[in-house]
């Protein structure tokens, strides 16, 4: 086991809220929504639960009065979809497996009459994987296109909106990978704002 | 590869910037060590940025001695040193890639233009030869990226997508060659694909015009409108890619200089690129 402090980068002697803060860059970096249909989703993921688990192990010790040294995971962020319904199970499997080629193959022999959104957007898929990005972008499009209700498409092509805007212009790109909106991590420091306040009032 | 990985230098630290000119001057040591001094002429900011990132992939980088400068004997120059191969690659790299430009440039241009390339030839293609007894690999990625790359050119309707992917593919496979695991390796892959993407992407932008007037190919002649935008999403989500997989790698030695490249320079490069267009 790595030192948890080492995993988060900051010195054995560091405040609460700088080991917050070191956690909260980290979760965004590592944030799996940002490598959701990426081959590399899984070194995320094992990465995310590395911090996790060092942030719980501080936290831990720290309740203790430093003595502690056990190691819980109190879960975090979790990643991963359920298809099991999908038609394209055996193409979902192949793309998961980073057997582009032989996705390909299956999906290629499919009639082009009968190509379902869910065609489309694993198509995309395949073309992702390659690094295809103009290619892929263009069948997420279509997949969302005809079924617009689908959140898996959906973030798919946000995905690669995401990408499409890296950091450009020079002098203000310090915060390259910008999570727009409320993400976990955004509500719980609401909530502990707002517990604060509660104390304050009584 | 065609030198537009350079470095944001107002935004890097001084010692940041003693560091990267070191690594610069020692690729071009190794460049006339392993080939000849002529050779140090084709010494370029990209096959440095290689060199450093197996320096720092290696841990290799052992310090920094002060010497005088070949072209400048009035110059103190300082030379990064290192204990692996690293420099010795990116030096055989320069060579390679710097014969096979040659080679298609000589098919691409016109009589006098080629002759005068054809003068130079028997001398890079014995840099070459040496270099690729040595590292094979590096190569196999060239000549295969050349091959391929005029596959596609010659495919009807060739995309975006098509065009760049010899570039990506030979990139990521010299990048992921240097993996020491499976993780990173797969995390070079996708970063080597993402870098080629751009680096191929980038060029092409620039030539754009130029090829407009030859009738040469160019993957975004197909596009008649909105070019500049095409343009600049297809670059930014080349970059994008890389950069999300350059997280997940951990780089300690020049790290900061690897940083800045990725986030500022790159970036900036692009944005010149973009500006000189005038729609």
């Amino acid at each position: 086991m790595k030192n948890p402090y080492e995993v988060l980068g900051v010195s054995p002697n560091a405040t609460e809220s700088e080991i917050k803060t070191a956690y909260r860059n980290l979760a965004k970096k590592y944030h799996p929504d940002k490598y959701t249909n990426s081959p590399l989703a899984d070194v995320a993921e094992e990465k995310m639960k590395e911090v996790n688990e060092a942030y719980d192990a501080i936290m831990e010790m720290r309740k203790n009065g430093g003595n502690s040294n056990s190691y819980g995971n109190s879960g975090g962020y979790t990643s991963g979809y359920n298809n099991s319904s999908s038609a394209y199970y055996n193409v979902r499997v192949y793309i998961q497996q980073n057997r582009v080629q032989e996705a390909e193959q299956i999906l290629d022999a499919v009639d082009p009459n009968t190509r379902s959104a869910e065609w489309y957007f694993l198509r995309g898929m395949c073309y992702f994987r390659r690094g295809w990005q103009s290619e892929a972008f263009s069948y997420f499009q279509r997949a969302c296109q005809m079924d617009p209700s689908n959140m898996e498409y959906r973030q798919a092509l946000n995905n690669m909106s995401r990408q499409q805007s890296y950091g450009y212009g020079g002098y203000n790109t310090t915060q390259v990978n910008t999570n727009s909106g409320c993400d976990a991590c955004d509500i719980c420091t609401g909530l502990m704002c707002i517990n604060c306040l509660c104390n304050c009032c009584r | 590869m065609f030198g537009y990985i350079k470095v944001e230098k107002g935004e890097l630290l001084v010692r940041e910037y003693e560091a990267y000119k070191s690594v610069y001057c020692g690729l071009c040591r190794q460049l006339g060590r392993d080939y000849s001094i002529l050779s140090r002429f084709i010494l370029s900011y990209d096959c440095t940025f290689y060199g450093m990132i197996l320096m720092s992939l290696n841990r290799s980088c052992t310090g920094f001695e002060s010497k005088c400068c070949r072209f400048n004997p009035l110059k103190k120059c300082n030379y990064c040193k290192t204990q692996s191969d690293s420099l010795s690659k990116a030096a055989a790299l320069s060579v390679i890639s710097a014969y096979y430009k040659l080679v298609d440039d000589i098919n691409d241009s016109k009589f006098v233009k080629k002759i005068a390339y054809k003068l130079i030839k028997p001398l890079f293609s014995r840099w070459q030869k040496k270099a690729a007894k040595r590292y094979p690999e590096i190569d196999l990625a060239l000549s295969t990226m050349l091959k391929e790359q005029i596959e596609a050119e010659n495919y009807p309707e060739c995309s975006i997508d098509r065009a760049s992917d010899p570039t990506a593919k030979m990139l990521s496979t010299l990048l992921e060659n240097e993996g020491k695991d499976d993780t990173e390796k797969r995390i070079l892959h996708q970063m080597g694909y993402g870098l080629g993407r751009w680096i191929y992407l980038i060029d092409a932008a620039d030539d754009l015009e130029k090829d407009k007037k030859n009738k040469n190919f160019n993957p975004f002649n197909s596009y008649t409108e909105n070019i500049k935008e095409v343009i600049n999403t297809n670059l930014s989500a080349s970059l994008g890619l890389a950069f999300d997989a350059y997280e997940l790698l951990e780089l300690v030695d020049f790290k900061g200089i690897i940083d800045n490249i990725i986030l500022k320079g790159l970036p900036i490069t692009q944005k010149q690129v973009l500006d000189k267009r005038k729609d």
